[in-house]
């Protein structure tokens, strides 16, 4: 993969591009990500496995970053994540550190030496030193590649470098040792870096007590045992209930939006798959709000519409979908169907068209020994955001309708938060 | 009922790690603690419940191959449905891994003229060079090598669904009553106003048969190098289709033509996820936005998948029509023993 895009990136303060060519089509106040750690340390790879769609066997032919990229990625709040080089340093970064909410250190497992971890101190006091009058930047390790070591190795490996770095500060002043940082092991090749960003994430979304509320209330009415809100692209989870999170279930729920996520551009079909995914036009009550933007008969030979730059998720199929939430990029498209009437969409679009359906999801697993079987049950409910729960088969069964009712409830109270997140992030010219 | 099916190959080419990935369900990643075959290792694999695959991986060292072609040589070759040989992609050796198959393709017309042939152009994802010419290369060079014995060419990897492609294409031959459940299958999607219906192995997932006739065997993959197949999915070529003849098109939906093996692939992928948390995958229904499919049990050995496209459908439909479909499934496998 070629990263011709580093080369055009320039470190000064002027307007930023992000990383895959595609500039970001909007003025909200973003959340700044700094992803920080040595050379060869794996940030570029975390960065391109999370967020560029990247198949983690393949970050092996990335290229070196040279210069800082920004790349931009919006779930349910726009993040803008910034990957720097190796080798740089605070006074290269040209922008205060007031600026991040969060700074992500990566170390390499395996580097127990004294470098990375003099470095991580390093960052660390200027940022506490920077953060005196307002200290609410978050700091975390991610001890990272810990898919090389046993189990034992592991663990030991990540004591040792979570003493060193406390000992290393607390030598450089006693104030410096009650500085939270928080030690996570990552891997690309296993689910562990997704929970590991899942929950950096989750101290950057103001509204998380209302999304997990919410999914406390789904749970309790739907009898079921777990609740994950995950983002679709990028199957970090947003939120879930208050039930602790069980990794294997984690893991499972992911594997199973994977599946889904996969499976969509399989049976696509040319003919018929655009009116399943059209949108009622608004009521004429509605001020001239612009409408979705339904794809267009595709008679070309193309099947995936060439909206997007294709490093970027062009088949994803949910995008159709949020054209009436989202702005829309594209010029409006006249429909297949005579029912739908479409405008040019203008800035700032609420309302707009109503999607028909929400795409939906069951999978059952066999009864075990322990009891009855459960289901996986996926709902989407923004376009970026699935609702993922794990439901005995029998009520999802015998009680479908009323699962669903509940979700369409949860569904209102996800958007109306997303909404209010968009709103309170618009910067006013 | 045993066919028996020869898998053979230079050492290292990878025929265990195949058959570890198709009929144990074990994934790519742990097929790199697979040690050498030695001599033959006989597995009798359950295929549809009643079909028995009587699969003969041969170790590929020279002392078992020297012995095959020599002391062993009736053992080996009598009575055989089909040969598989692999051959790597990127071997050291061409030379001597075309010597040794003409050897065993001239034992194989000795003992079981009737047997059918497949080569696999194996671990294509480490091949140099664009896919599509190195296995057309090739292809023309065994091609060659067989003479007149008529051979079907793959190339596959395990990293990617082609595995699959091939293997179903080989396990279809040993089905004999496949066009009559194709027949069926076909009678199942009009009932339903399914566009496809898919019927699936149920341990090993390889397709068996289904409702729309599958897409002209295709000798180079029309995907892209082994990147795109899970990264991008956008790359479809859907119009590479060959049945475009009649002035009606055939195939108004163009979905994508490797949508069989992904299918395995991904169902696959999912067991093996839901089987490392205890618990065995079962059913799966979605309505998504291009389709809405139904994956169920159907008999006792196989999984049927039905897509539709049409969006007033429920899948709570289509279950009680795979429920009523059922026992007529399973009178049809019953009578496939005695042909």
């Amino acid at each position: 993969m070629s990263r011709a895009s580093a080369q055009r990136q320039q470190p000064s303060s002027s307007r930023p591009t992000g990383a895959n060519g595609a500039k970001p089509a909007d003025n909200v106040i973003r959340t700044k990500i700094l992803l920080l750690g040595m050379r060869r340390s794996g940030k570029t790879s975390i960065q391109e496995v999370l967020f560029g769609n990247c198949v983690p066997r393949e970050t092996l032919y990335l290229e070196t970053t040279t210069r800082i990229t920004k790349h931009y990625f919006d779930t349910i709040i726009p993040l803008e994540v910034w990957d720097c080089p190796g080798d740089i340093t605070l006074e290269a970064l040209d922008t205060p550190l007031t600026q991040f909410s969060t700074m992500i250190f990566v170390i390499d497992i395996q580097d127990l030496y004294q470098q990375p971890i003099k470095k991580l101190v390093d960052f660390v006091i200027a940022a506490y030193q920077e953060n005196q009058e307002l200290p609410n930047m978050n700091l975390e390790v991610f001890v990272h590649k810990a898919d090389v070591l046993t189990e034992e190795y592991k663990i030991e490996n990540f004591r040792h470098i979570q003493a060193r770095v406390l000992s290393d500060l607390s030598y450089d002043g006693a104030e410096y040792e009650t500085i939270p940082i928080n030690f996570q092991l990552t891997s690309i090749f296993d689910h562990s870096l997704h929970d590991a960003f899942s929950r950096v994430l989750h101290k950057l979304i103001d509204s998380l007590p209302y999304l997990e509320d919410l999914l406390n209330v789904f749970c309790a009415n739907s009898q079921a045992t777990k609740a994950f809100l995950f983002d679709t692209k990028s199957r970090l989870y947003v939120a879930t209930d208050a039930s602790p999170v069980d990794p294997p279930t984690h893991n499972l729920c992911s594997d199973y939006l994977q599946t889904l996520n996969n499976f969509g551009p399989l049976y696509k079909s040319i003919s018929a798959s655009p009116f399943r995914m059209r949108t009622v036009p608004p009521e004429p009550i509605d001020p001239p709000s612009p409408d979705s933007a339904p794809t267009s008969p595709q008679s070309q030979s193309q099947p995936q519409s060439g909206l997007a730059a294709p490093p970027t998720d062009v088949s994803y199929p949910h995008s159709r979908l949020a054209s009436p939430l989202a702005s829309p990029h594209t010029p409006a498209r006249s429909a297949q169907h005579a029912t739908s009437t479409t405008r040019p969409g203008a800035d700032g679009a609420d309302g707009g068209g109503k999607p028909v359906f929400w795409p939906c999801a069951a999978a059952s697993l066999a009864p075990t020994a322990a009891g009855a079987g459960t289901t996986l049950t996926y709902h989407l409910i923004t376009a970026q955001l699935a609702l993922l729960a794990i439901i005995p088969t029998g009520v999802c069964a015998a009680r479908r309708g009323l699962v669903e009712y509940n979700v369409v409830f949860f569904r209102e109270g996800v958007q109306e938060i997303c909404d209010v997140e968009a709103e309170a992030r618009k910067v006013t010219a | 009922m045993k066919k028996k099916v020869l898998l053979m190959g230079a050492s290292g080419s990878g025929k265990t790690s195949m058959r570890s990935l198709i009929f144990s369900n074990n994934p790519a990643s742990l097929t790199s603690r697979l040690g050498a075959t030695i001599d033959v290792e006989q597995n009798h694999v359950r295929f549809l419940g009643d079909l028995i695959l009587n699969l003969w991986d041969c170790g590929g060292q020279d002392a078992f191959m020297d012995s095959y072609l020599n002391i062993q040589q009736s053992t080996i070759f009598q009575h055989v449905g089909v040969m598989i040989y692999v051959f790597e992609v990127e071997t050291r050796n061409m030379e001597k891994d075309l010597d040794y198959y003409k050897a065993c393709l001239a034992a194989l017309q000795k003992y079981s003229p009737n047997a059918a042939v497949f080569l696999l152009v194996h671990k294509m994802d480490l091949a140099r060079g664009p896919k599509a010419d190195t296995l057309a290369r090739k292809s023309k060079e065994l091609k060659e090598a067989s003479g007149d014995v008529e051979v079907t060419v793959f190339g596959t990897s395990i990293y990617d669904e082609s595995l699959y492609n091939a293997w179903s294409r080989i396990v279809h031959i040993l089905i004999p009553n496949a066009s009559v459940l194709s027949r069926h299958l076909a009678k199942l999607a009009s009932a339903c106003s399914a566009t496809e219906v898919v019927l699936f192995e149920r341990t090993t997932f390889l397709v068996i048969a289904t409702s729309t006739p599958p897409p002209p065997p295709q000798v180079a993959s029309t995907n892209p190098p082994g990147l795109s197949s899970p990264k991008t999915n956008g790359q479809l070529s859907a119009t590479s289709h060959s049945d475009h003849e009649a002035e009606y098109d055939p195939d108004p939906h163009k979905m994508a033509p490797t949508r069989y093996e992904r299918t395995s692939e991904l169902i696959k992928a999912f067991k093996y996820s839901c089987a490392r948390v205890r618990e065995e995958f079962h059913a799966l229904e979605m309505e998504l936005p291009e389709f809405t499919a139904v994956l169920d049990e159907l008999t006792r050995n196989t999984y049927v998948l039905i897509v539709v496209h049409d969006p007033t459908i429920e899948t709570a439909a289509l279950r009680m029509n795979i429920r009523l479909a059922r026992p007529k499934f399973e009178e049809l496998q019953g009578n496939s023993l005695l042909s």
